[in-house]
């Protein structure tokens, strides 16, 4: 909203040429990091409330370990985090740059999916029993299908040339150019399993939220690298002409998951469920996708990737069909948890790895 | 575009023609087409309602459609009623197989097949009586309706309390679906109606004098004849039991007479003839078995079976509707031997209701090691003991008579013809006096739920048989649990661990030490992945668990034990560590267990070292287990040094140490740092207070006043 105004007040007036401010992407991102958070931090007391009258609860849920109670804290928290992109964006975003509208659209997608998923549990009073695991595969399909024909279609905000391009990190000049088909195929799988992986790590307080900043924070520093015709030749980076929205999503992301974090740092007073983690997840996804970054990912969200994984080996594989587990625990934090470490100390061990794994995914910026 | 035109054309002339040509042959002679088999109780009351409806309008024409090869082409051909083959197979569920193509392929040819025989036959009524032999007859018939060639009515027969595959899936389009339990009207609540189970009428008319003359063979005089078959098709475990039996019957053969149907299945998977043939000729010598005959008589069908059932004393059999209702309108009594783990385990409730109402006796399969093979059996030797007792009793096979006599619905097959040719003689539409069966059963996912809980809140005081309400449960359940290992999923066989654990069926013991310490590899890419055997590790891990709650030790069951300690997977190292404490008193101070968990403490998993430092503080008896304990005091994992105190605790409360100032010196050397902690939360700490205290004074009100609103209440706020 006020980047459209300040377009029109400077078009109509010297006056206000001051306004020219929100043409830069630098400016804008803080500002809607800052206004993100200061709606966190508004509204996030009388959700949590709200969500207590309303009895969105968490509810008890079979993880195989002795000490676990978490029920009855207020959950669907992503409704808030949502609530202050959204309303974030309102106020800074370009809302006619297809980089902003792509990760929106899968954010309420994912999000609509989520407050499903954590209604159904709600409504059964079973933390283990929510929307059933073929119906929500479905939905995500549907979304990844969608997304993906865009993307290698002429919907792609990159152009025909540039979209089935394939860049690995490390390595400066395009790897290949993959049939669309098989593209296509592969963004598909890529989103849903993003969008899956950050559902699952969603299990301990503060757990998902701060990988997903550092991870989201990433991408906007890359976001801003390839929007910006000098930074990107200077770094041997594909020019993607508006990319630059995506700085101003990632930056309101981070200002909504900071203001999250405040009121889900450990002991938590609501935790995000699967709203918040879907959401996040599949907007990460679509990101990366948008950057030609999804290759980045296995090392920038492989915190994300291992507990995806360890989680499926684990189910998939050990127990229903080996008939033995594999880990002690599985996702990994929980086997963490297993091998005797508090929770605190489990999700800032995970926080440092993550962010450690952001310095390295940071690092590919320079070393190609 | 032409050639689709044309088709269309084309289609819709031949559709036409159909049609006016089926509508025009509705004025003459009644035609029915009978379908379903399998097995002789789907078979055999679509015969019966054909008989009727002979009896009624003599120049009805027939057509029998079945699968080549199964129940119906033997029993059919028999009857002398025109019979046709389509080909069809079985649903072997949604999941993609080779099968599941195989099941598309022949359905969809045998519907092509039975669209061609419709349109020649041109039936006013189709009945089937369930089975997917009637598959494609009735799923062709109703397209056929559907697109307005054929004008004809289809009823479906359900004999079972729990409807088939086939009628479920197809009876929603279906003018009627025919029921014989009223409590089946609930799947089908629009088009369902309570007939009964309609029975041949050739069954039951029969006079003892005349049947013996009809037999064809000879049956020595003063005899009490036994029946003994296990459905049209036969029964493996029944037939193989028969056969053991005769070694206990062949004492009193001056006085019995057994007649045994060995049953028609030819199937590569079980051959009843041959298989029982060959059995007979491995148990007996050649001259044993030939002075049987003299009370003893096979024969694979009886086709005259109503003249069999006229000349015997006592039936042993199966349970399936079929059987049960012969045996009804005949009085006879009863052995009833119900094939378990059947869908709504309609089976065992028959049997179960039989027994109650006093017209049966019920013997359950059981599962027995046999040649290092679990198998399902029954145990011959009980088989041939409840025989003879129950001959013996003459009293008491009159009572069961009587009681047996009337204890279905009568006149079935009339209300069936009243439903056929809508004359309204009956009004079927309410449920009929229904057949007590008693509440349903648990399925085993349900029970192992309630005995889990049962156990969890409460170890000492743990009693299935309170759980279940009904030892006479308890016992089918045990057999259903039993039968189980002989799965060939290993999900099964671990509920069935779990179950057998759960209702300490203390006889299976044997069975489950050698599943234990079954040593087949799995196959090659599970091993590759990190499986080993065949009984997959948390099938040998609930073993130990069921053994603990069994609570039973013996030497062999010491032996397993040890030999677990070894187990390649970590959980079940670690659960026979958790067996040990619980058999603490009675495994103290043996050299052998002290030795292996000592040895256990150096183990790769820290799970199982943790749980064996636990245990040596229950079995310890000297310095050599205080110095392994204090020996773990700077162990990688804080649960292990943790473990070894607790361990050191109680060797201390067993008194094999005092407490001392070496003892103390020892503890001191211990590593305490942990990065684990238990948060206390005051809040919850006092609501918890709150709800306990809550909780108590209603359960104690509860007793004197049952108020229901203070109750929801409280629920609300726990």
């Amino acid at each position: 909203m006020i980047f459209e105004l300040g377009r029109i007040l400077q078009d109509h007036s010297d006056y206000f040429s001051f306004l020219r401010l929100v043409n830069y992407i630098t400016f804008r991102a803080i500002m809607a990091a800052l206004s993100a958070a200061v709606f966190m931090f508004v509204f996030s007391r009388p959700f949590i409330f709200e969500m207590h009258r309303l009895g969105f609860q968490d509810q008890d849920r079979d993880t195989g370990l002795a000490v676990h109670d978490k029920s009855g804290t207020p959950t669907m928290g992503g409704l808030l985090i949502i609530g202050a992109i959204v309303f974030s964006l309102g106020l800074w975003g370009n809302w006619t740059s297809p980089f902003l509208l792509y990760p929106l659209i899968a954010m309420l997608w994912h999000g609509a999916m989520g407050v499903w998923d954590d209604y159904a549990k709600i409504r059964r009073g079973s933390g283990n029993r929510g929307m059933s695991e073929r119906m929500k595969l479905l939905l995500q399909s549907l979304f990844s299908a969608g997304f993906a024909w865009a993307m290698v279609g002429p919907l792609s905000p990159m152009g025909p040339e540039m979209a089935t391009r394939i860049y690995v990190p490390f390595i400066k000049y395009p790897l290949f150019n993959l049939h669309p088909v098989l593209y296509g195929f592969f963004i598909f799988l890529f989103v849903i399993f993003v969008s899956n992986a950050v559902n699952l790590t969603d299990g301990l307080d503060g757990l998902a939220i701060t990988p997903s900043l550092f991870v989201i924070g990433v991408l906007g520093v890359f976001a801003y690298v390839e929007g910006n015709t000098i930074y990107s030749s200077y770094l041997f980076y594909p020019y993607l002409r508006g990319a630059g929205e995506l700085t101003v999503f990632a930056a309101a992301c981070a200002g909504a998951g900071l203001g999250f974090l405040w009121y889900n740092a450990y002991p938590a007073q609501i935790f995000m469920g699967d709203t918040g983690s879907l959401a996040i997840g599949g907007t990460m996804a679509v990101i990366s996708v948008l950057l030609k970054q999804e290759f980045l990912f296995p090392i920038l969200g492989g915190l994300f990737v291992a507990e995806a994984l360890t989680s499926q080996i684990q189910d998939k594989i050990g127990v229903r069909w080996l008939g033995r587990r594999i880990f002690y625990r599985a996702p990994l934090h929980h086997d963490l948890q297993h091998k005797g470490i508090a929770e605190t100390k489990v999700v800032i061990r995970l926080w440092i790895i993550s962010g450690l794994l952001a310095l390295l995914a940071l690092a590919t910026l320079k070393i190609r | 575009m032409t050639f689709l035109a044309i088709t269309s054309i084309f289609f819709l002339a031949a559709g036409l023609l159909a049609s006016w040509a089926w509508r025009r042959s509705l004025e003459g002679p009644k035609r029915v087409v009978l379908t379903g088999g399998g097995t002789g109780g789907h078979v055999n009351p679509a015969l019966a309602v054909a008989e009727a409806i002979k009896a009624r309008e003599p120049d009805t024409r027939f057509l029998y459609v079945g699968v080549r090869g199964k129940a119906e082409a033997v029993i059919v051909k028999r009857a002398g009623y025109p019979l046709a083959f389509v080909s069809s197979r079985g649903f072997p569920g949604l999941r993609p197989s080779m099968a599941l193509i195989r099941f598309v392929f022949a359905v969809g040819w045998g519907m092509l097949r039975a669209t061609g025989l419709l349109l020649r036959f041109r039936p006013h009524w189709i009945l089937a009586t369930g089975g997917y032999v009637s598959v494609p007859i009735v799923a062709s018939a109703i397209l056929l309706r559907l697109v307005r060639v054929a004008p004809v009515r289809i009823y479906l027969h359900e004999q079972n309390s729990v409807p088939g595959q086939m009628n479920g899936l197809l009876g929603r389009w279906a003018d009627r679906v025919l029921l014989t339990f009223p409590q089946t009207l609930s799947y089908f609540p629009k088009n369902g109606v309570v007939v009964g189970y309609p029975v041949r009428h050739a069954i039951g008319s029969v006079s003892r004098q005349e049947a013996l003359q009809r037999l064809g063979f000879r049956l020595p005089p003063h005899r009490r004849v036994v029946f003994v078959f296990g459905g049209s098709q036969g029964a493996r475990t029944i037939n193989r039991a028969l056969v053991e039996a005769l070694a206990y019957l062949a004492p009193h053969r001056h006085r019995i007479f057994i007649i045994h149907g060995t049953g028609l299945s030819q199937s590569a998977d079980y051959h009843a003839a041959q298989d029982t043939e060959q059995l007979l000729r491995e148990l007996y010598p050649a001259e044993t078995l030939d002075t049987f005959s003299d009370f003893y008589y096979r024969q694979d069908y009886f086709h005259n079976i109503a003249d069999v059932y006229a000349v015997s004393d006592l039936v042993v059999c199966r349970s399936g509707a079929g059987s049960l209702n012969e045996l009804a309108r005949l009085g006879k009594p009863a052995l009833l031997i119900p094939k378990a783990n059947l869908p709504g385990d309609h089976q065992v409730m028959n049997a179960r209701a039989m027994k109650q109402a006093g017209a049966a006796e019920v013997l359950y399969e059981d599962v027995l090691l046999a040649d290092g093979k679990v198998e399902i059996r029954v145990d011959s030797q009980e088989l041939a003991t409840r025989i003879l007792s129950l001959l013996d009793d003459e009293e008491r096979l009159q009572r069961m008579a009587t009681k047996s006599r009337g204890f279905f619905r009568r006149k079935a097959t009339a209300r069936i013809l009243s439903e056929l040719y809508r004359d309204k003689l009956y009004d079927n539409g309410y449920p009929l006096q229904a057949v007590e069966t008693g509440p349903a059963f648990f399925s085993n996912a349900q029970l192992l739920r309630r005995l889990q809980a049962a156990y969890a809140s409460d170890r000492r005081g743990y009693d299935p048989a309170a759980v279940v309400g009904d030892w006479d449960d308890l016992t089918y359940y045990r057999h259903r649990a039993a039968a189980l290992l002989a799965a060939s999923s290993w999900q099964a066989r671990n509920v069935g661990v779990k179950l057998i654990g759960l209702t300490r069926y203390r006889e299976k013991i044997p069975a489950l030490l050698h599943l234990l310490c079954d040593r087949t590899p799995a196959g090659r890419v599970q091993r590759l992945l990190g499986g080993d055997f065949e009984q997959v590790g948390f099938i040998r891990r609930n073993i130990v668990t069921a053994l603990s709650v069994i609570g039973h030790l013996d030497s062999q069951v010491e032996q397993a034990l040890l030999q677990a300690l070894k187990d390649p997977y970590y959980e079940v190292r670690a659960e026979t560590c958790r067996a040990v404490v619980a058999f603490g008193e009675q495994l103290a101070g043996k050299d052998a267990w002290v030795d292996a968990l000592l040895e256990r403490l150096g183990d790769s998993s820290f799970e199982v070292a943790m749980e064996a430092a636990k245990a040596l503080g229950e079995v310890g008896v000297d310095g050599r287990v205080l110095e392994a304990l204090v020996g773990l005091n700077q162990a990688f994992h804080w649960q292990v040094r943790n473990a070894a105190l607790m361990g050191i605790k109680r060797l201390l409360e067993r008194r094999v140490f005092s407490p001392s100032e070496e003892v103390l010196r020892a503890v001191n050397r211990f590593l305490l740092t942990a990065p684990d902690f238990r948060p206390t939360f005051t809040i919850r700490e006092n609501y918890n207070a709150i709800v306990a205290l809550c909780r108590q004074a209603g359960a104690s009100r509860e007793e004197v006043l049952p108020d229901r609103s203070n109750r929801v209440g409280a629920r609300k706020d726990a």
